[in-house]
């Protein structure tokens, strides 16, 4: 018979604590105007913000609290959105060493071609030929590719991929430090990334801080491997360390909770519909993920428990009006939950 | 330096470990708990450690490490297996406090940076230049959505699929070990009928990446577990090389990765894997719940230790998800 979980009963020799709560909202907005009231009050009792997080199963469903946690001044890093290394302009930079690297990298050639001022996916496509023509016919030992002499050869272009050039030829010397590279790089970057970002000034300390991580590379093979395989993202973890002065409301979904923990929890949105997901019905094991979501996100909380759901929330895609609490909480034993009703004043 | 005698009569001829008394610095029968004790001693074979939340994993995964090394298993022949390589360098790290130095050389990282080094290293045996570039992503999808532009998809009469989608059929293809055909109509059968068209676009895109060595995530797996079956002499030497492996959060591995697993422990099965099934909740990127439960029937003679004392949360609490999973599908 095929196993579908393994048997287990969590305990703890710790005594004491006070009974997770259900929270009914008469509708989303109450349900945001709670959250916010309850973690003042937290907080009032000597509960940091940064130890008290709101989870959600989609990342769209806390955005009526975001706007109440700015309406209260209470400052929140939500987790997720842009990596880093995925913004255009760090990609950009990271483009530019992939090619010396690997000057068979037509993905990187393209990307720093169409770059060049005038240069057009055609003119690109031409390059990227040449070079591998070139690159070719030396011998394929692996280091040939690193010489400058490769980069020598293309001075019949036009001014902008002639320049390009220059400034490879410049940084593909193996003797210079990865962080000198970039340093190089961005002389001849910056005209460039001024023209094509209008909020450079918001992404140039994407820049500086490509140029840190740089500083602990001594090669940029090594470099760029960490970058592609693990990615320097603003992660939950990060945000949270220790001895950190800025304290701040975490709002997360439940997937980067993974591993984590608080000693206050919210889960925003059980709501039968939004947690489980309605497609998630159609498929057993993925109703049986959707409950393991709600373990995930329960067992992050150390004290204080709060699982809120909204009700007479109309859902578009099935034109019904969800009102029923999420069924993994629904229907348990009553001496497990304290049912709450919000009430305003 | 601190000098460290390798007791002879603890080895046997074929280099595992006879289980005997031993004085150990570090005191583990009384730091941990019982079921953390008895996977922490466990040695040889096969073992599957349910931990769940909250029941001291990463303290159990750190004193192992310590334990082996104490035992005299040489560090550079454990092999540390992690989601991200923040964790393998903390468990290491704190080895290291708890023990020594010697910790640090453990081999630790994701399943993906061992891939990285492995394969570059090897890299001709593949058919690849060391220097090759990993795709990310977005990368990915920009190759997909050059080929489809080129091989004139996108002007077709009936909505071909966009990059992304035509990346996720790719990539849940190989994670799942499902052919092509099949993951289309599972999950986009309004797309059924481009299936030559796609399977003509994932050659394509194949070829885009060896003609320009290139790499994305998957293929990074798809080539180690390539080498490691296909190449007897790479694989003997590697899992020479690693007697001790260790896997953490080995719910969230895909089927690939087991396969892994399973090539570098073929050869001495000295394979720990820890995991919670209760906490496998990323399906959506080709992990399967399966491997974590049918463990125990890949590798028989396994032992299973639960971990079930918490040290994060109130009574009332646990109370609460443990009713939660008493609900789940038995």
């Amino acid at each position: 018979m095929t196993r579908h979980k393994f048997h287990k009963e969590l305990f703890t020799y710790r005594g004491g604590g006070e009974l997770p709560s259900i929270v009914v909202a008469e509708n989303e907005n109450l349900q945001s105007k709670f959250v916010v009231q309850k973690v003042l009050e937290l907080r009032e009792q000597g509960i940091p913000l940064q130890d008290m997080s709101v989870l959600f199963r989609s990342s769209y469903l806390s955005f009526d609290l975001e706007i109440e946690l700015n309406k209260a001044n209470i400052p929140f890093v939500k987790f997720g959105g842009f990596k880093f290394i995925e913004t255009a302009h760090v990609k950009d930079l990271v483009a530019y060493l992939r090619v010396i690297e690997n000057p068979r990298d037509a993905v990187a050639w393209n990307r720093i071609l169409l770059l060049a001022e005038g240069v057009g996916p055609r003119t690109a496509e031409k390059v990227i030929q040449d070079v591998l023509a070139r690159r070719n016919t030396s011998p394929p030992d692996g280091t040939s590719t690193k010489l400058p002499s490769l980069w020598s050869q293309f001075d019949q272009y036009a001014e902008p991929v002639r320049s390009l050039f220059e400034t490879l030829k410049g940084i593909s010397q193996s003797h210079i430090l990865p962080a000198d590279k970039v340093a190089q790089l961005l002389n001849y970057y910056q005209p460039i990334f001024t023209k094509r970002y209008d909020d450079y000034n918001k992404r140039r300390k994407d820049l500086d801080m490509f140029q840190q991580i740089c500083e602990r590379y001594k090669e940029v093979g090594t470099l760029l491997a960490d970058l592609a395989l693990e990615p320097t993202t603003e992660s939950v973890a990060d945000i949270t360390a220790p001895g950190t002065d800025d304290e701040k409301l975490i709002l997360s979904t439940i997937h980067s909770a993974k591993g984590l923990e608080w000693n206050s929890v919210f889960v925003l949105y059980a709501l039968d519909g939004r947690f489980p997901v309605t497609r998630a019905a159609l498929d057993d094991d993925q109703m049986e993920e959707e409950r393991r979501l709600m373990y995930v996100a329960c067992t992050r909380a150390k004290e204080h428990l709060y699982i809120t759901y909204p009700i007479n929330v109309y859902d578009r895609e099935s034109g019904l009006v969800l009102s029923k609490p999420s069924r993994f909480i629904a229907g348990l034993p009553e001496e497990l939950l304290d049912t709450w009703v919000i009430d305003e004043e | 330096m601190k000098k460290y005698t390798l007791k002879k009569e603890l080895f046997k001829a074929d280099d595992t470990f006879v289980d005997q008394k031993k004085n150990f610095l570090i005191d583990y029968r009384n730091q941990l708990n019982p079921a953390q004790y008895e996977a922490v001693s466990s040695v040889n074979g096969p073992h599957l450690i349910i931990a769940g939340a909250g029941t001291g994993k990463t303290r159990t995964i750190t004193y192992r490490v310590a334990y082996l090394v104490e035992l005299g298993v040489h560090p550079e022949s454990i092999l540390l297996l992690t989601f991200t390589r923040r964790a393998a360098q903390e468990m290491l790290r704190r080895a290291s406090i708890l023990l020594d130095a010697r910790c640090e050389k453990v081999a630790g990282g994701t399943f993906h940076s061992f891939a990285n080094s492995t394969l570059r290293q090897y890299a001709p045996l593949i058919g690849f230049e060391s220097t090759f570039t990993i795709l990310d992503q977005g990368d990915a999808e920009d190759v997909v959505n050059l080929l489809r532009t080129q091989m004139k998809l996108d002007t077709r009469e009936r909505r071909f699929p966009r990059k992304k989608t035509l990346f996720d059929i790719f990539s849940k293809a190989v994670n799942r070990l499902v052919p092509i055909p099949e993951v289309i109509s599972g999950e986009y059968p309004h797309f059924e009928q481009h299936t030559e068209d796609i399977l003509h676009l994932q050659k394509a895109y194949e070829m885009y990446k060896a003609q320009y060595n290139l790499m994305d995530y998957d293929d990074m797996l798809i080539y180690l577990r390539k080498l490691l079956r296909d190449n007897d002499a790479v694989r003997t030497k590697i899992s020479e090389r690693y007697k001790y492996i260790m896997v953490d959060e080995y719910q969230d591995t895909n089927r690939i990765q087991a396969e892994i697993v399973k090539l570098l422990s073929s050869r001495h099965e000295n394979v720990l894997v820890v995991g919670d099934d209760s906490q496998s909740i990323y399906s959506f990127r080709g992990a399967t719940i399966r491997n974590i439960l049918d463990f125990p029937e890949e590798h028989p003679n396994c032992k299973i230790i639960k971990l079930e004392e918490n040290y994060r949360s109130t009574q009332p609490i646990l109370n609460l998800t443990n009713e939660i999973l008493r609900r789940a599908r038995a």
